[in-house]
């Protein structure tokens, strides 16, 4: 029996998910039994599914055998247990941000999730409308970050609405090449994992070819500073940790395979974001 | 010469301006009407969400086809919000610098290694 015990937005956390990961990835048709227990932030769904699905691509059976009570509840609710075995039950809150498995290609659903989960919700009675655009809008440039460099499979989302927190932590994963292969194919560099997603992070570096880009994840920067959130990207053996108070790095043992974009907003934030000067389109090219 | 406008919401089928790929379909049509030498605007009418992504593929890409003065003389943009000004403000920015020193990016990975 394997347990993931207290998974949060954190190092330890990440660290746990890939353990799991790491001790089954070569088994063929087994049975897998898991337990969660303690706590396991509903955002972090998105990290296990893409882990869970893994698995089962070697024919292997996983048992989620044991979950806590407040835990079970949570993950009903969300739907992230319903992809496995469990009866989904409806979120009377509405506080979750339902888990979502999508193939690249599913860009139209991912825009109706996005409406739903997000920008029509009036039960985020906190948030002005322009910071949940603002979210909306950093957390589809990570979705199309993905379509474009992972060649994953699938993208797996989900978030988690705390009213107390005044937060919303969203967490979009994917299952494929990962930043530090992906940019040191591109350049022939060896970057290791966390210089490959440092350097990613920063404005203008792009490795399309002959395609300009490289903003999305610099504008995410930007605005997760305004906000005073914080965004997590784990790829490889590599985390980023990026919030207003700067930048830190950190090594796992192993390595992910693939890349969480882990994100936290504040929905108490009243900023206008109005220009500091209006942008005159007559003159914008 | 009047100019022809582009609907980005009927390119795409969405108010959703997104995806890198439904950017292409846009840069295909105004890459077109330029090479013919025609006056296009692009109207943002009715689009509630865009990226960079997008913005790059539909208008960034221009940039490595025509040069600056063509591009200012016989495009132009309407109905485009405040926040979506600064999006394109910033693709169209960085499309230049990308188009003016094509091996920028290979000498890139001495921005984190220097610091």
């Amino acid at each position: 029996m394997s347990i993931l015990n207290n998974i949060n937005n954190s190092y330890h956390g990440y660290q746990q998910l890939i353990d799991f990961y790491h001790e089954h990835k070569d088994k063929l048709f087994d049975k897998i039994d898991l337990e969660l227990e303690f706590w396991f932030a509903a955002n972090m769904a998105s990290a296990l599914g893409g882990i869970l699905d893994l698995l089962n691509e070697n024919f292997n059976e996983v048992i989620i055998k044991s979950i806590q009570p407040d835990i079970e509840k949570i993950l009903l609710k969300n739907e992230f247990l319903s992809y496995f075995g469990h009866p989904s039950i409806s979120d009377d809150y509405q506080t979750t941000i339902k888990f979502q498995k999508l193939k690249p290609t599913d860009g139209k659903f991912f825009n109706n999730y996005v409406m739903n989960e997000l920008l029509d919700r009036s039960e985020l009675p906190r948030m002005s409308q322009l910071v949940k655009q603002k979210i909306a809008e950093k957390i589809y440039e990570i979705f199309v970050n993905a379509q474009i460099h992972s060649k994953s499979k699938h993208i797996y989302t989900c978030g988690q609405f705390y009213p107390k927190k005044n937060t919303i932590e969203f967490t979009i994963v994917d299952m494929g090449i990962g930043f530090k292969k992906k940019i040191n194919e591109r350049f022939g560099w060896n970057l290791d994992a966390t210089q490959a997603i440092k350097w990613a992070t920063q404005d203008r570096h792009t490795t399309k070819i002959g395609v300009p880009g490289g903003i999305g994840l610099a504008l995410l920067k930007e605005f997760v500073t305004l906000n005073k959130g914080f965004m997590h990207i784990i790829s490889d053996n590599g985390l980023y940790q990026f919030d207003s108070n700067g930048e830190q790095m950190h090594h796992f043992t192993r390595s992910f395979p693939g890349t969480i974009v882990n994100l936290q907003f504040r929905t108490d934030d009243t900023g206008s974001y109005t220009l500091k000067e209006e942008i005159d389109l007559n003159n914008i090219f | 010469m009047e100019a022809i406008t582009i609907n980005i919401i009927n390119i795409v089928g969405s108010s959703f301006c997104v995806e890198a790929e439904d950017g292409e379909k846009v840069f295909v049509l105004i890459n077109r009407l330029l090479s013919d030498h025609k006056k296009v605007m692009l109207s943002f009418l009715n689009v509630e969400m865009l990226t960079t992504a997008f913005l790059n593929t539909a208008v960034g890409q221009l940039y490595g086809k025509f040069t600056e003065d063509q591009i200012r003389e016989n495009l132009s943009v309407k109905d485009l919000s405040a926040s979506g000004a600064v999006s394109l403000k910033r693709v169209v920015e960085t499309a230049k610098l990308y188009y003016k020193d094509p091996g920028a990016m290979e000498r890139s990975m001495n921005d984190i290694l220097d610091e």
